[in-house]
């Protein structure tokens, strides 16, 4: 019981503790790669090239006066970060850093909350994500801000379908909703170099589901929730310091967790990346390799989302829609139909 | 135990406050969290798809339909102006009591059957080789259904027509 | 212990029947509603786990998907009928014809 209950809480903080930790470098990286992108420096002063300037941020935010409106519904208000984060953190639950572990004849897996379904469970909690973001625009008070909550839920709502179909495409793909055995079937290469990953087999479900996870991100190119020339800044336009802080790790949080899930299904999870096979494997070894992969493929994931938000423009709202529902919606369900159709006759 | 009855605890106490709170938004929001822990009940006993589909469908679309749509018609401008049936309130309430108290009796007199643990490990296969086989029919019948919903909300709600009239006439 | 649900399932569906019959506004009225889909739905699985039948949990599957094609359509004849006439308690609308 009691090495139970110390198993889970030692994997909750790991699992918290690496995108928590890695938010500071993620924002640097934006920073800095903003610049390098735009051909200007970006934050070079504090620090060896810049690199204390998340910690001045976080000074900055710590010590900046909270301003509470008054026009604000009062618990509302300080209640929508918190449920921001907090949907933000939960699909992390089911993530897997490394396969499961043989300690001492027993298995420990590594991910907090074990199930057959873990895909399955991280689709469904982070579809919860709006309601942070409605909350927040509502309990504002303000045009501005409920324009942008609205805005970003009906994007949610109607990108989940697209990103949904491609995820069920994959899931009849490997016959499995396991992570481990997703994972599994992804470990291996065809003619000996070309990984087995998904990516290979669905390339289209990968392109819905990229797209998915950038308008369900609230990121460049669809970052309308926040649309700085129309609507100020969206729904956390009433926010300030701490509260502002907390909206901010939640997008990027939820950035991490839906980029771990693309991984995942198309990228080969914690198999280890092509080349890094041929060291010598063993069993203190292959872990640590396992998610130095995860983690390398994860940093990519979120320098493509910055080189992506520095290279194109922000859609318009009526644009947005139209590609969701008139373009992706439709090119997600044929090609469900055709992966269910392929893999029923190969199974015959 | 202690989890069961605390969940219960919390399920009827964001369940009360669907009903008799003064706001309609925070009715919905409880609402959200009624259902929330039916999903988390559902995992409890064990039935894990099914939890998952509630929080992913009720959860995730449906109370997210309430809130947006009291977002858009702005409940607020005629909330705490009406009065509410203070004897329809009071007969409704002793109707609730009669009905629950059958329902205790009911219970009680048969706990052994009712509170036995009988579902099969694999139930979820079990449960897919059931709904792709015997009950395929309403399993489609059920994706017609949905495609008709759809379409019907697009009828309700669309206002084409009254818009294209309003454009031709602010052009004139 | 989880006999406790019983009386849940049974409560949840009470006090939505109670809302739906004393609350004024149609949207609240839709919320009571899925309250008592709640309670129903859990009464299911609780009587699958009893007797070890997995057609009720198909029954919840079921409500499920029906319950969310009829708050979407509530819901849409709810905004249709405020565009028209700009309320949404159910005193207003008790003429039929104008």
């Amino acid at each position: 019981m009691l090495e139970g209950i110390l198993e889970i809480l030692i994997k909750t903080v790991v699992i918290l503790g690496i995108p928590l930790g890695a938010l500071p470098i993620i924002i640097h990286v934006e920073r800095r790669g903003a610049g390098f992108i735009q051909r200007r420096l970006g934050p070079n002063r504090v620090g060896p090239f810049g690199l204390l300037q998340p910690l001045a941020d976080v000074a900055k935010f710590m010590f900046k006066e909270e301003v509470h409106p008054t026009h604000v519904r009062p618990f509302f208000y300080s209640l929508a970060p918190l449920v921001a984060l907090t949907v933000a953190l939960l699909p992390l639950a089911c993530i897997p850093i490394m396969a499961p572990l043989e300690i001492n004849g027993r298995t420990i897996y590594p991910e907090v909350f074990r199930s057959d379904m873990g895909i399955f469970y991280a689709f469904a909690v982070s579809a919860l994500g709006s309601y942070g973001i409605l909350l927040g625009g509502w309990a504002s008070n303000n045009k501005f801000s409920m324009l942008g909550a609205l805005r970003a839920c009906a994007q949610m709502v109607s990108y989940e379908l697209s990103l949904s179909t491609s995820i069920v495409a994959m899931i009849f793909l490997y016959g499995t909703n396991d992570i481990h055995l997703m994972v599994a079937a992804q470990t291996g290469y065809w003619f000996g170099f070309l990984p087995k990953w998904g990516f290979f087999i669905q390339p289209l479900a990968a392109m819905l589901f990229l797209v998915g996870i950038f308008a369900e991100s609230n990121r460049l190119p669809f970052d309308l929730a926040e649309g700085e020339s129309e609507i100020v800044a969206g729904y956390h336009l009433e926010y300030s310091s701490m509260k502002f802080a907390i909206f901010f790790m939640a997008e990027y949080i939820h950035m991490i967790a839906l980029s771990a899930l693309f991984i995942i299904l198309f990228f080969g999870g914690y198999s280890i990346l092509p080349g890094l096979d041929l060291i010598p494997q063993s069993p203190i070894i292959t872990p640590i390799l396992q998610m130095g992969s995860l983690i390398f493929k994860i940093a990519f994931m979120i320098w493509f989302f910055v080189w992506v938000r520095w290279t194109l423009p922000r859609f318009r709202y009526d644009q947005l829609m139209d590609i969701g529902w008139q373009r992706l919606l439709p090119l997600g369900i044929i090609n469900l139909i055709a992966t269910v159709l392929i893999t029923y006759f190969r199974n015959q | 135990m202690i989890s069961d009855i605390l969940l219960t605890i919390i399920t009827m106490v964001f369940a009360l406050m669907v009903v008799f709170s003064k706001k309609t938004v925070v009715s919905a929001l409880a609402l959200l969290m009624t259902l929330l822990s039916i999903a988390m009940i559902y995992f409890q006993l064990g039935t894990l798809f099914l939890a998952a589909i509630q929080v992913l469908v009720n959860a995730g679309a449906v109370a997210i339909l309430f809130v947006f749509v009291m977002m858009l018609i702005n409940l607020e401008q005629f909330e705490n102006n009406r009065e509410k049936g203070k004897v329809k309130l009071v007969i409704s309430v002793l109707a609730v009591l009669v009905i629950m108290g059958i329902f205790a009796l009911i219970i009680n007199n048969n706990i052994e059957v009712l509170t036995a643990n009988n579902i099969p490990d694999n139930s979820m296969k079990l449960l897919f080789d059931k709904l792709f086989s015997v009950y395929y029919l309403p399993f489609e019948m059920a994706t017609v259904l949905l495609l008709a919903a759809l379409v019907a909300c697009i009828v309700i709600t669309g206002h084409e027509k009254a818009h294209k009239v309003e454009l031709e006439e602010s052009h004139e | 212990m989880s006999s406790i649900y019983y009386y849940l399932s049974a409560f949840l569906f009470c006090l939505g029947l109670l809302g739906t019959i004393f609350k004024k506004d149609l949207i609240s009225i839709l919320l009571c509603l899925e309250l008592m889909m709640g309670g129903v739905s859990l009464l299911m699985i609780l009587m699958s786990r009893a007797t070890g039948v997995l057609e009720s949990q198909l029954i919840v599957f079921f409500m499920i998907i029906i319950s969310a094609c009829e708050v979407a359509i509530g819901l849409s004849l709810i905004i249709a009928l405020y565009r028209k006439k700009q309320t949404i308690y159910t005193d207003d609308i008790k003429i039929i014809t104008e």
